[in-house]
């Protein structure tokens, strides 16, 4: 048919398009800069300000913290507050006591001499979340948020979220090989049958119902789930932190979204500079990164069982004569592992290691509490 | 029989005789009391021997008031005449007279007529004939050696007199234009749009010759005795499958005092290969040195620095907005309809006005007068049909033609998942031209363009754009003729989303204008000649509107104030030629710009960035209210000096205005793009710019070279703040950033118009480079530094070449090379909301890797028998014959909290095309 070979012709079209990986070898800047990572709870909960350095591309580590800073919140009341030094970067303070509608800032002295302020932010509250759901698309299901403000006084939101799910082995095992041998499993202390999967999110969730008669933001996105994945094979549950912005704050995040998730389609616009709230007082010049927010913070935790999902795993088994040779020959590799034991004749039965120890896929046997 | 008959395949010219020959003694008393003509004749009919034919229809209004005693038939004549343009010749022989107005008509065959070669005498006819111009048109079909005289050698004067005329299609009486008319073998004149062309001689006798690609060369003698007429019919080049050999003498880039000037015939552009195979004119204009394009998907293109709203996109005098179907993929103009294009990048003629780059002038064709004929094209991706003919008579021809794409149907095929996707466009093109008389001509333009696009989503794109114009040209006498333009263009977008449906929206923009134009030209002398005009636009623009779509759309409905402004020029340009040498073409264009009400304006405090914070107040303006004048004169000059026939130098200055900006962040034109008029707060952008060129033709002109340098300053171009948002912004100025801008560069230019291989090559080498100075406004980007355009490519080669194999196969060859464009890319990376996210500095530091591409396609003509219903034709080709995968972009993003380097590549491979044309 001439249609369908047209067709393909423009699929080929398509396919041409094409993105590849590539390093185009820049030079980084030898400077480092502070970036500042904070949200002030004026909450009854704690409040967690993350200090980090710039890094150049090409560096290993990840992160670069900024270690031995003192870290400041500055109210307009001229009360004050300290947040400890807990490590890895990170500036801790169980309850800061802030008042709802006061003005903050956060004052921060680096090991380094120099001194950051950001600019004053209003203590604000964050409406309770509503909702979340799951909808089925063609790729597989998105996670949504629902949440709404009967004042009308939020309009911009935040989102983050931590998820954790259950995985199982496609096979249950009893054994387990061990210094050349075959032994049963301590169970259920030695199970690997069950195993949770934990992430965070790892980009920026916005939506605004600026353009709405009422403040409500209805299924706004914060998980794409694509057909397949392990998230819905067994249990999945998702923890969604929402966090009030005003508008600079919201201008800022959708900013760094754009310049770093949103990046290399046709009409996308350029990477421009991002701007914060936080400036160094003992040399202008320098560029810090960062917004310095204060909002309470809702959270709402919700569980998906049983959605119909097809999640596959492609397993066989492989019969093992059970003597000490083709053991260890078959499982002293570590690819294979034994699950079952048939004694007429002995025979273990064994496969491959994602299909019988769920560790293996990423898994812990850490169960959280909430489960 | 009272109506005139042509007795002869006359060669009908001009001559300024008022009296025809006459020779009876037969004398006449009679007193005629306000009488028709008709009973005038038929009383003369019976007092004499002769007959009279005239036409009864052109003569009515005729009366005759006149008391004759004893006069000589051409005495009663003359004396009847005397006053009006009636005019009369006699043949003595069949005792005939014929009534004709302002013109004569010959009654003797010319003497020698039936000499044949053989018998000694000189053997070339010599016709004293007369121009006959009403009803049936008869031309020159110049293609023997024939003398034609112009004028009686009675009323010979000694000095120079002027000759227009048109040149014309034989078989379709279209006009053609950018025809080189020569004299004694020296470049005279280049036939214009319409296909008139005027001509400064000496009075005696000189050798004419015509000649333009694809016709036969016209060629003739010419004894000029006086000023007048000759129009001239060219044969189509027929292709004869037997090799012969065509030697004619080409002319002259050299000549024209313009520079910076680019023609492109639609023959030129169909011979480019393109992606999918579809004859792109902005495409075309791509490989002509000093247009650079973003990257592939990008119908925008800059012309010497230039943004892509800096380019004035004219089809037929309409105003085109968007140029482009398939967001960039595709122009949105129809190869059926263009008869030709012209850039101006450089000398922009003072009769345009309104954009700081350059003027794209995309001229249609006109229907064939003949006949009833049509065309149709299969291609991979669109189909397009058109019809022409004559309509009702000779006089009136249209062209109705049409494109459209596959794609919607083909999407359908797709799995049930993207059954809701859609992408599809179309174009309407309707022309029609019609001639009241030899001096006015009507011709109406109608154009509209529609793209629609959704895929797998419930978000819908869609655009067109919509034009109209009539244009009248009136030619007042030898010396004047004017054109007189009125037209309507609108470009409108929407985009629907119903995806999410609280948040279910519709925003949409529009641009409307109306404008009016009147171009003057006057032909003085040899040494002198004006063009001169008014124009004025009335813009009419809705920044942006947003709507709830549903009943269950929270979206509260949102409307950015509309504009509106007028936009009024007058020009005058000078052309003037002391001598053979040196030609100089000054011209002064006055802008002038007024916004107009109702509008509530914002007024910030003097001298303080503008933000929220520094506005003062609004101020309320009525409708119609001025608000803001902007304006000043511009100035177009260019010189020429021409060393020898083959080598000339040429300099120009520019100055230009513009008073409409597209609002644009990314870095190619985006579907949701705005256009913004100039107001209190944003200023008009201006744009100076000087050059000098050397022009050298090579090998009997057959090759044409030129080099071109050049430097543009641009100040108040827009740049945008950080992050900016455009789209239904009520405070657009509080996003801009004043920027200034530099750009030079250097332009060569080889080019083979004629034989078995040719083409062009050319290089440029340039920069534009951009500052924004202004302390006031906050944080500069680069710290004020000067940094590079995102168009800013130094290198460009581009050859495009033909090889004819022979009259039914030819091979084309395009190639094109540039630097890769500028890019921002991180200097470092930080954790940062959960990932790991870069740095970026400055703007625009590094660039893409250089760009390589070349595409080859076969074009093969079905066979040539004259006689058969329909003719068809096959391209056949591959766009990016290396497959190279040229990047578009190079990014970093972060996925999963990790970051990628990605370098992204439109067409990353071959792409094979196939086309279909079959004409009837």
């Amino acid at each position: 048919m001439k249609g369908k070979y047209l067709f393909l012709l423009l699929i080929m079209i398509a396919a041409a398009g094409c993105r590849e990986q590539y390093d185009p070898k820049v030079k980084s800047l030898e400077q480092s800069f502070l970036v500042v990572e904070a949200n002030l709870n004026p909450g009854p909960d704690s409040t967690d300000v993350f200090l980090t350095k710039t890094l150049k591309l090409s560096d290993p580590q990840s992160v670069k913290v900024e270690a031995n800073a003192n870290v400041i919140v500055e109210g307009e009341d001229n009360s004050a507050g300290i947040l400890n030094n807990i490590g890895g970067g990170h500036y801790y303070s169980n309850n800061l006591n802030l008042t709802i509608g006061t003005k903050y800032r956060l004052r921060i002295q680096t090991f380094d001499g120099k001194e950051y302020l950001s600019d004053y932010v209003t203590a604000r509250v964050t409406p309770p979340i509503d909702s979340i759901g799951l909808d089925r698309t063609p790729d597989g299901a998105t996670i949504y948020v629902n949440t709404s403000d009967p004042a009308n006084a939020t309009r911009y939101y935040r989102w983050e979220y931590d998820e954790t799910w259950e995985i199982n082995s496609y096979f249950y095992s009893q054994y387990i090989y061990e210094n050349g041998g075959i032994r049963p499993r301590n169970l259920p202390s030695e199970d690997v049958y069950q195993c949770w999967k934990y992430a965070t999110a790892t980009s920026i969730r916005l939506a605004n119902s600026i353009r709405l008669q009422n403040d409500v933001i209805y299924k706004a996105k914060l998980v794409d789930i694509p057909s397949g994945s392990d998230k819905l094979s067994v249990r999945y549950s998702i923890l969604a932190k929402q966090y009030a912005l005003d508008r600079e704050a919201y201008n800022f995040y959708e900013q760094l979204k754009r310049n770093t998730e949103e990046v290399g389609g046709l009409f996308t616009p350029l990477p421009s500079e991002l701007t914060g709230n936080i400036k160094c007082l003992t040399d202008p010049t320098l560029f810090v990164i960062g917004y310095v927010t204060a909002s309470t913070i809702q959270q709402k935790r919700v569980f998906f069982n049983h959605i119909p999902w097809d999640f596959r795993q492609f397993c066989e088994t492989k019969e093992v004569p059970d003597n000490p040779d083709s053991i260890r020959v078959f499982f002293s590799g570590g690819l294979y592992m034994p699950y079952a034991y048939n004694p007429f004749p002995p025979t273990y039965y064994g496969s491959t290691d994602g299909c019988v120890d769920c560790r293996t896929r990423g898994g812990t046997k850490l169960k959280p509490s909430y489960w | 029989m009272k109506n005139i008959v042509l007795l002869l395949p006359i060669f009908l010219l001009f001559a300024s005789a008022t009296y025809g020959q006459v020779s009876d003694n037969e004398k006449i008393t009679d007193e005629f009391n306000n009488i028709k003509l008709s009973e005038f004749f038929s009383r003369l009919e019976k007092k004499v021997s002769y007959k009279f034919y005239y036409d009864a229809v052109q003569l009515d209004s005729f009366t005759i008031q006149l008391s004759v005693k004893d006069k000589t038939l051409p005495e009663v004549l003359q004396e009847a005449f005397k006053g009006t343009d009636l005019r009369f010749s006699t043949d003595d022989g069949s005792k005939n007279i014929y009534i004709t107005r302002k013109l004569l008509i010959a009654t003797e065959l010319p003497k020698g007529f039936f000499n044949t070669k053989n018998d000694g005498s000189a053997g070339q006819a010599t016709d004293s004939v007369a121009d006959y111009d009403i009803e049936v048109r008869k031309t020159n079909r110049l293609n023997t050696d024939k003398i034609v005289e112009i004028g009686k050698k009675e009323d010979q004067k000694s000095g120079s007199v002027i000759i227009t005329g048109y040149v014309r299609n034989s078989k379709t009486g279209e006009p053609i234009s950018n025809a080189t008319v020569s004299v004694d073998s020296v470049y005279g004149a280049t036939t214009d749009m319409d296909g008139r062309y005027t001509l400064n001689l000496g009075t005696g006798t000189h050798l004419f010759n015509v000649s333009v690609i694809g016709m036969k060369d016209s060629r003739l003698q010419l004894k000029v005795f006086t000023r007048g007429k000759l129009d001239v019919d060219m044969d189509e080049e027929v292709r004869t499958l037997k090799e012969v050999v065509i030697s004619s003498a080409r002319t002259v880039n050299v000549r024209t005092v313009q520079m910076g000037v680019q023609r492109l015939t639609i023959e030129n552009i169909k011979r480019i290969p393109t992606v999918f195979g579809e004859a792109d004119v902005l495409r075309a204009i791509t490989s002509l040195p000093g247009v650079k394009t973003v990257g592939e998907a990008s119908t925008g293109f800059n012309v010497r620095g230039g943004s892509a709203d800096q380019n004035l996109i004219l089809f037929n005098d309409a105003t085109i907005f968007n140029p482009s179907h398939f967001f960039g993929l595709f122009s949105a103009f129809n190869p059926e309809v263009i008869k030709d294009i012209e850039l101006y990048k450089s000398s922009v003629p003072a009769k345009y006005g309104g954009r700081l780059s350059s003027v794209l002038d995309i001229s249609g064709r006109e229907g064939n007068k003949k006949m009833i004929t049509g065309s149709a094209g299969i291609g991979l991706v669109t189909s397009r049909f058109n019809i022409e003919g004559p309509l009702g008579n000779n006089k009136t021809s249209f062209i109705l033609a049409g494109r459209t794409t596959y794609a919607n149907w083909l999407l359908n095929l797709l799995p049930d998942e993207y059954k809701d996707s859609k992408a599809s466009f179309h174009d309407i093109n309707f022309l029609l031209d019609h001639r009241l008389d030899s001096s006015n001509h009507i011709y109406f333009t109608g154009y509209f363009s529609d793209d629609h696009f959704a895929l797998e989503s419930d978000t819908t794109y869609g655009y067109s754009n919509r034009n109209m114009n009539v244009r009248w040209k009136h030619n007042y006498n030898r010396k004047l003729s004017s054109n007189i333009i009125l037209g309507y263009d609108q470009y409108q977008y929407d985009v629907t989303s119903k995806k999410n449906e609280v948040n279910a929206f519709k925003l949409g923009f529009d641009i409307k204008q109306l404008h009016f134009k009147t171009d003057f030209e006057y032909f003085l002398n040899t040494k002198h000649s004006f063009d001169f005009g008014v124009s004025t636009i009335r813009y009419k623009l809705n920044p942006g509107f947003y709507n709830p779509i549903g009943e269950q759309s929270l979206v509260t409905p949102d409307k950015v104030a509309n504009e509106q402004a007028q936009e009024s020029g007058a020009y005058i340009t000078h052309r003037y030629n002391p001598n053979s040498k040196l030609s100089i073409s000054s011209g002064i264009r006055y802008s002038m710009y007024n916004y107009l009400g109702p509008q509530e304006v914002r007024i910030y405090a003097p001298g303080l960035p503008l933000t929220p914070n520094n506005l003062q107040g609004t101020k309320e303006y009525g409708n119609g209210k001025m608000i803001k004048t902007y304006g000043g004169p511009e100035f177009r000059f260019s010189a020429r000096y021409a060393f020898s026939n083959v080598i000339s130098l040429k300099a120009a200055f520019n100055s230009l205005r513009q008073y409409i900006h597209l609002l644009s962040n990314t870095t190619i034109i985006a579907p949701t793009d705005t256009w913004k008029l100039s107001d209190a707060n944003i200023r008009p952008q201006r744009g100076q710019q000087v050059s000098f060129g050397v022009y050298s033709n090579l090998r009997s002109n057959t090759i044409e070279t030129s080099v071109e340098v050049y430097y543009r300053k641009i100040q108040d171009y827009l740049d945008y703040k950080p992050g900016a948002t455009l789209l239904l912004n009520h405070t657009v100025e509080t996003e801009v950033i004043r920027t200034r801008g530099k750009a030079y560069g250097v332009e060569v230019l080889l080019k083979k118009t004629v034989g078995k291989l040719n083409g062009w090559i050319s290089y440029t080498w340039s920069r534009i480079l951009l500052q924004a100075y202004d302390t006031t406004q906050g944080p500069l980007v680069n710290n004020g530094r000067y940094y590079p355009a995102n168009y800013d490519k130094p290198n460009d080669v581009t050859l495009t070449a033909n090889f004819k194999v022979n009259h039914r196969f030819s091979l084309s060859l395009n190639s094109t090379y540039s630097t890769g464009r500028p890019i921002t890319l991180p200097v470092g990376r930080y954790y940062y909301a959960g990932s790991q996210r870069v740095l970026y500095s400055d703007r625009n530091a590094y660039r893409i890797p250089d760009y390589f591409r070349t595409d080859f396609a076969m074009n093969i003509d079905g066979n040539y028998k004259v006689h058969q219903k329909t003719h068809n034709s096959w391209t056949i080709g591959l766009y990016n014959l290396f497959g190279r995968k040229n990047p578009y972009s190079v990014y970093y993003v972060s996925e999963n909290g990790l970051i990628n380097g990605y370098k992204f590549s439109i067409f990353g491979s071959v792409i094979p095309f196939i086309n279909f044309n079959i004409s009837f």
